[in-house]
């Protein structure tokens, strides 16, 4: 009995072993070669790896994307993270991109620093990495960054302050406070550097007064881009600074958001409008310029963006070497990321209507 | 007794079956089989079986530790926030004191142990419900993590990510595989094989039934079966990957508390707690230390799932275990634990952790949406539930009572189990 035991599991096992041995086909290899100059089938899948939906700017590059990549004939694979695992969710899917075979993965970060691993695999795999908007740091596996050029976005902002108050008041001094955007976000520090490039020299001959005399990053920013803090240091900016009926000429605001908060601030004060600048083309601030309140914003036309990501993924595909314009400035802490910027274009109530021409939504709001 | 019979009571189940989890079995394997021909036969490659083990990891191991919490009739709120103070204090002490990464890992456990301190003194000692001790946890270390890391990301050095991203290294001849998870699939089998033929040795000389030859043979080779097939699949993906560490560290683990929470006296007296505080301490378990412990080992586990994400990250986030603890619950659910305490297994509740990854990976792969995603995963630990407990109340065909059945006649008291081990074949899929 006992020996029939043992040998019955024995030429079980045995047979077991066997079958699957011989059934089990073999994925080994060495790390595929990534070289530009190949290119690949004009079929492949292009995995697109977008945050949550928290923005409507985020569901319409995804809803462009599909389109954009299905008509230049790739297989497209768009996801979003979910809304309250977004790190976990973006890691999973770039690696299930990675076991579909995607060629080109394009990645908007949920958090820039944390997808290293899962950027490695992809590249091993033999797929080539489009940081999109947001650089992918602390890996050298980033093939190329696309986004809109924030540095220049702040240099118009603070070109935008000096042309609007020079407009109302033609001769300085003017008075202005300064706002900048959240600390945890890398790119606040880049539209506030932009900003100072253009205002600072101003500020030192003496043409523009900081009326509070608050000159700094972390004096001026404003965390998490909340509009009721933002609203909150205006209001006690207006009292502790503008009490004894000094005017304010300008602020210079980094988004539409903060800027709406601002002019809510100096409305409920019961003071004259200053020169308030803005990014993004939100639709109130939108209205609230072709109404003259709000003085200007940056138009960052998403639709570019994507239709530029998608012509990368095609000359990927071709095997040539895709169109970059900064080889320099966006070092991730791993290497220097070759990056393609494109420009930011500033929107004032006189060219509004004919920046905003293509845009379905934004369009009618200038007429 | 019919063979069929003989083959239902002894192939997936043998003395300890537990019947949610012999359902969530033949789940997952449908599910697997579903996935694998949907996604044309990427669900089984090397690459996405590498990945999904990688990914899930750290959700499987907070599932052992929360299994013995809600054996207990505890539950524990806080596991992802520990996760996440844990990641960032060893993150931090890493870049801003240059610790090296091993004693890294030492400080992470040692938070792990002083956070479980913390929260076994209020719930064992004071007698706050673990409800309300891990809510305020959950807040408590949430802010901790957001306060230390200034809500900023903190990169990790190359050593560290290795327990997170690592793999075994290739050695020995080319043989066309990775030698060394070959190793430990052989040695996998020969564990399986040695454990069968001592389970009939005793139970020979305990003079008890002793299952015919055949089913232990088919058992076998079915276990055999999936081990070699996971073993050549993680073995052979492309080079410079194989098994990965993170789970190498799960099977550890998997087995170690396994035995724990099966064979022994301190494991035994969980079960004892969970299933009736009162006439435990009465029988002379130390009802405090139990849950004491419970509550300790769950922070540690959290400790070492947060430092292998962080580690797989390469880096510390303020988004870090967010809704961890709800996939480790649910887990621990779908694989047969009851809600009221005292029931429930660890290689169950990593078979329902691997229903929900699967489930996660296979519409992943598909380019479901990740809202599709979370709505089905709720459907399907809502209805797993359900189904059982419907059954149950109709009092028709219980997938539960018909297993136990058999073994009320010469078992009266199903919390004490008996002591032949048996068969896991829950453990099989991981193990390989």
């Amino acid at each position: 009995m006992r020996r029939l035991t043992i040998r019955g599991i024995a030429a079980v096992g045995a047979a077991a072993l066997l079958t699957l041995g011989t059934a089990c086909s073999n994925e080994r290899e060495g790390s595929a070669d990534t070289a530009d100059g190949k290119g690949f089938a004009k079929d492949a899948l292009v995995g697109v790896a977008l945050p949550a939906k928290t923005s409507e700017n985020w569901v319409l590059a995804g809803d462009l994307f599909t389109s954009g990549l299905k008509e230049a004939g790739f297989k497209a694979d768009v996801q979003y993270a979910g809304a309250s695992t977004t790190v976990a969710d973006q890691q999973a899917q770039i690696s299930s991109m990675v076991t579909k075979g995607a060629k080109v993965i394009v990645i908007g970060a949920t958090d820039a620093s944390q997808l290293a691993t899962q950027v490695a695999q992809a590249k091993q795999a033999g797929a080539t990495v489009l940081a999109y908007d947001r650089l992918i740091t602390n890996t050298a596996d980033v093939d190329y960054y696309i986004a809109f050029d924030n540095f220049k976005v702040g240099r118009l902002q603070g070109q935008a302050l000096v042309d609007g108050m020079k407009a109302k008041k033609p001769t300085g001094p003017w008075t202005v406070e300064l706002f900048s955007g959240s600390p945890d976000d890398n790119n606040s520090k880049v539209f506030f550097d932009g900003a100072m490039d253009v205002l600072k020299p101003l500020i030192d001959k003496g043409d523009i007064v900081v009326g509070s005399g608050q000159t700094g990053i972390k004096q001026t920013a404003i965390q998490g881009w909340k509009a009721e803090i933002a609203q909150q240091r205006m209001d006690s900016l207006l009292t502790s600074t503008y009490g004894g009926g000094k005017t304010l000429d300008g602020v210079l605001s980094p988004n539409d958001t903060l800027a709406r908060a601002v002019l809510t601030s100096v409305k409920g004060a019961g003071k004259p409008i200053p020169v308030v600048t803005g990014q993004d083309s939100e639709v109130e601030s939108v209205k609230s310029i072709m109404a003259g309140e709000q003085y200007s914003t940056i138009n960052k036309d998403t639709r570019k963006l994507v239709a530029e990501t998608v012509n990368m993924v095609k000359s990927l595909q071709k095997g040539d070497k895709p169109t970059i314009n900064d080889t320099k400035s966006y070092d991730n802490g791993a290497k220097v990321v070759p990056a393609y910027l494109l420009p930011p274009v500033i929107v004032t109530k006189d060219n509004a209507a004919e920046s905003y021409a293509g845009d379905p939504k934004l369009a009618p709001l200038t007429k | 007794m019919s063979r069929m019979k003989d083959l239902q009571k002894n192939l997936f189940g043998g003395t300890t079956s537990n019947a949610r989890q012999f359902g969530m079995i033949s789940t997952l394997v449908a599910i697997v089989a579903l996935f694998q021909i949907w996604t044309g036969g990427l669900t089984l490659t090397s690459g996405n079986l590498i990945a999904v083990v990688s990914q899930y990891s750290y959700i499987l191991i907070l599932a052992i530790g929360m299994l013995m919490v809600i054996v207990a009739g505890h539950i524990d709120l806080s596991v992802g926030s520990v996760a996440a103070f844990t990641g960032i204090v060893v993150a931090k002490a890493m870049q801003e004191y240059s610790l090296p990464w091993p004693l890294g890992i030492a400080l992470g456990l040692l938070v792990g142990v002083a956070i479980g301190s913390w929260q076994g003194f209020w719930v064992a000692y004071v007698g706050v419900p673990a409800f309300i001790v891990t809510l305020a946890g959950m807040l408590l270390f949430r802010g901790g993590n957001q306060y230390i890391g200034n809500a900023d990301t903190v990169p990790v050095p190359e050593g560290f990510r290795e327990i997170g991203a690592g793999f075994l290294p290739e050695a020995g001849p080319d043989t066309g595989y990775n030698n060394l998870t070959l190793l430990l699939g052989a040695a996998a089998c020969a564990g399986v094989v040695w454990r069968e033929w001592r389970a009939r040795r005793t139970r020979r000389e305990m003079s008890a039934d002793v299952a015919p030859v055949w089913v232990t043979a088919v058992r076998l080779a079915v276990m055999i079966g999936v081990i070699v097939f996971a073993t050549l699949r993680f073995a052979g993906g492309r080079i410079g990957t194989s098994l990965p560490i993170s789970g190498i560290i799960l099977i550890a683990l998997v087995l170690a508390y396994s035995h724990y929470t099966r064979n022994t006296i301190g494991g035994r007296h969980i079960y004892a707690v969970g299933g009736n505080a009162r006439a435990a301490e009465l029988s002379g378990v130390k009802l405090r230390r139990v849950n004491f412990l419970v509550m300790l080992n769950m922070s540690v586990l959290a400790a070492l799932a947060g430092m292998i994400f962080v580690a797989r990250s390469a880096a510390s986030g303020p988004q870090d275990g967010l809704s961890w603890e709800l996939d480790a619950i649910a887990a621990v659910f779908i694989g047969g634990a009851a809600v009221s305490g005292g029931l429930g297994t660890v290689s169950g509740s990593i078979v329902g952790g691997l229903v929900m990854a699967l489930l996660n990976n296979g519409l992943q792969l598909e380019g479901v949406g990740s809202d599709m995603v979370q709505i089905i995963k709720g459907l399907v630990l809502l209805l797993a539930v359900a189904f059982d407990v419907y059954n149950k109340s109709q009092g028709r065909f219980s997938v539960i009572e018909r297993l136990m059945r058999p073994f009320r006649r010469d078992e009266p008291a199903p919390p004490v189990e008996p002591s032949a081990p048996a068969s896991d074949p829950g453990k099989a899929p991981v193990a390989g």
